[in-house]
């Protein structure tokens, strides 16, 4: 991972940029309870063997834009010690958003998949498959 | 500017993370801290039999390092239109002295003024008496959870100011209240912490200073309302009716302009061109104030 070079990283990162907003949906769909940020962060983990892929840093700012696009309701509460936590839970407009994304992330994963294995098969069995 | 080692501790990690954001908005980079010290605290709480350096090690591993989070803060700002409210137009309208008359950010900095009255002698009286109380319970045994309620009572004041600004005066004001300090940490260490935190004295400089200025925007708002609709308003009375209702016995000449067709069409001009700087005034001290309160009560 350390050895990854920078535009790979910067590959990754424009990646992310629009998916974790769907998976950041899709957790909270599929909880249907409030969840806060921690929380959530480990959910995700949990979620996919990627947890270098994404940065659990990364989901809090993508939550913040989630809720001010409506797709999150989020309350604070607040704690006498220790930081408050923020709730988030999904709105009726982000569970409208995610089927929607959801189409969008299906279409979008066939174009690229027919793509690649159309290179693939341009260049042949012979070749090494080892990155 | 990288530091060259890690950071070992949450505090740590927070300066760092408010060194790799220099340069954003204040609110922003309270939010960011604010949202990486819950998470912080969240691995500390669930890994009670760990080292604070040991979870700090794996969390810039799953986390991210200060810089990654600060870019994706500064990144996220930029991409998505409304994740943190709309920065203001920049290019503000400047189009000319008229243009004022249609801009919101006056009205609001004129309710401000209005309402500062209010908030600034409930402030001062809240931080006058808790600093008396806290003073005279110092001896007592209740003046360390007295001195403790009263910090906190001071941070959430300066936290509802906050919205009270950003509502009316537009400046971007952190939306959260400041976190704490550690959950494990004790009593007298929390005391110690906030009284080293400047923004503790600060926000009470805030509370204190809110009377002298609360009294001031509140005069300059009443006159500025009240005199030039007076001018206007008693003008047009006196040419409708024909009677001057103007007394100035003093000055002649003024007298004089309130008892001519020509004097009090002039005067009801004075006031037209007196509504336009006293919005231009309002503007100016909201900006003002919007700039303290961003310095006194944001940490920065």
């Amino acid at each position: 991972m350390a050895d990854e070079s920078p535009y790979t990283r910067k590959f990754r990162k424009e990646l992310m940029a629009g998916l974790s907003s769907l998976v950041l949906l899709a957790v909270l769909a599929r909880a249907g309870r409030e969840m806060y940020g921690y929380e959530i962060a480990k959910a995700v983990k949990a979620e996919g063997e990627g947890g270098l892929i994404f940065k659990q840093g990364a989901i809090y700012p993508v939550l913040r834009s989630l809720h001010a696009l409506g797709l999150l309701e989020s309350r604070v509460e607040a704690s006498a010690f220790g930081p408050p936590r923020r709730y988030y839970s999904i709105t009726d407009e982000g569970r409208r958003a995610l089927s929607d994304w959801q189409g969008a992330w299906h279409d979008m994963r066939e174009f690229v998949d027919d793509a690649l294995a159309a290179q693939m098969s341009l260049r042949g069995p012979t070749l090494e498959s080892r990155a | 500017m990288k530091t060259d080692r890690p950071p070992d501790t949450v505090r740590a990690y927070l300066d760092a993370l408010r060194n790799a954001l220099k340069g954003s908005s204040p609110g922003l980079i309270s939010d960011a801290l604010a949202d990486a010290e819950e998470h912080l605290q969240g691995e500390i709480a669930s890994n009670p039999d760990k080292q604070e350096a040991e979870i700090l090690a794996s969390v810039i591993e799953t986390y991210g390092t200060p810089q990654e989070i600060a870019e994706e803060y500064k990144s996220m700002e930029t991409a998505i239109a409304g994740p943190f409210p709309k920065p203001e137009p920049k290019l503000e309208q400047h189009h000319g002295f008229f243009s004022v008359i249609g801009d919101a950010r006056a009205y609001g900095a004129l309710m401000y003024m209005l309402l500062s009255l209010a908030t600034g002698v409930f402030y001062f009286a809240w931080a006058v008496t808790g600093l008396g109380l806290t003073a005279g319970f110092a001896i007592l045994i209740i003046g360390i959870p007295f001195a403790l309620l009263f910090i906190g009572s001071v941070r959430i004041l300066g936290h509802v100011e906050g919205r009270i600004v950003e509502g009316l005066l537009g400046v971007r004001m952190p939306r959260r209240l400041p976190v704490q300090t550690g959950a494990d940490e004790r009593i007298w260490s929390r005391i110690v912490d906030a009284l080293a935190d400047i923004r503790t004295w600060s926000s009470l400089l805030y509370l204190l200073l809110m009377l002298p200025l609360g009294v001031t925007y509140f005069v300059i708002a009443v006159v500025g309302i009240a005199v030039p609709f007076a001018l206007i308003g008693g003008s047009l009375a006196s040419l409708v009716s024909g009677h001057s209702y103007v007394q100035i016995s003093d000055v002649p000449w003024l007298e004089h302009v309130f008892h001519t067709a020509p004097g009090l069409a002039f005067a009801i001009l004075v006031g037209g061109a007196l509504v336009f700087v006293v919005l231009h005034v309002a503007k100016g001290i909201g900006w003002f104030h919007g700039r303290l309160a961003e310095i006194l009560l944001v940490r920065l």
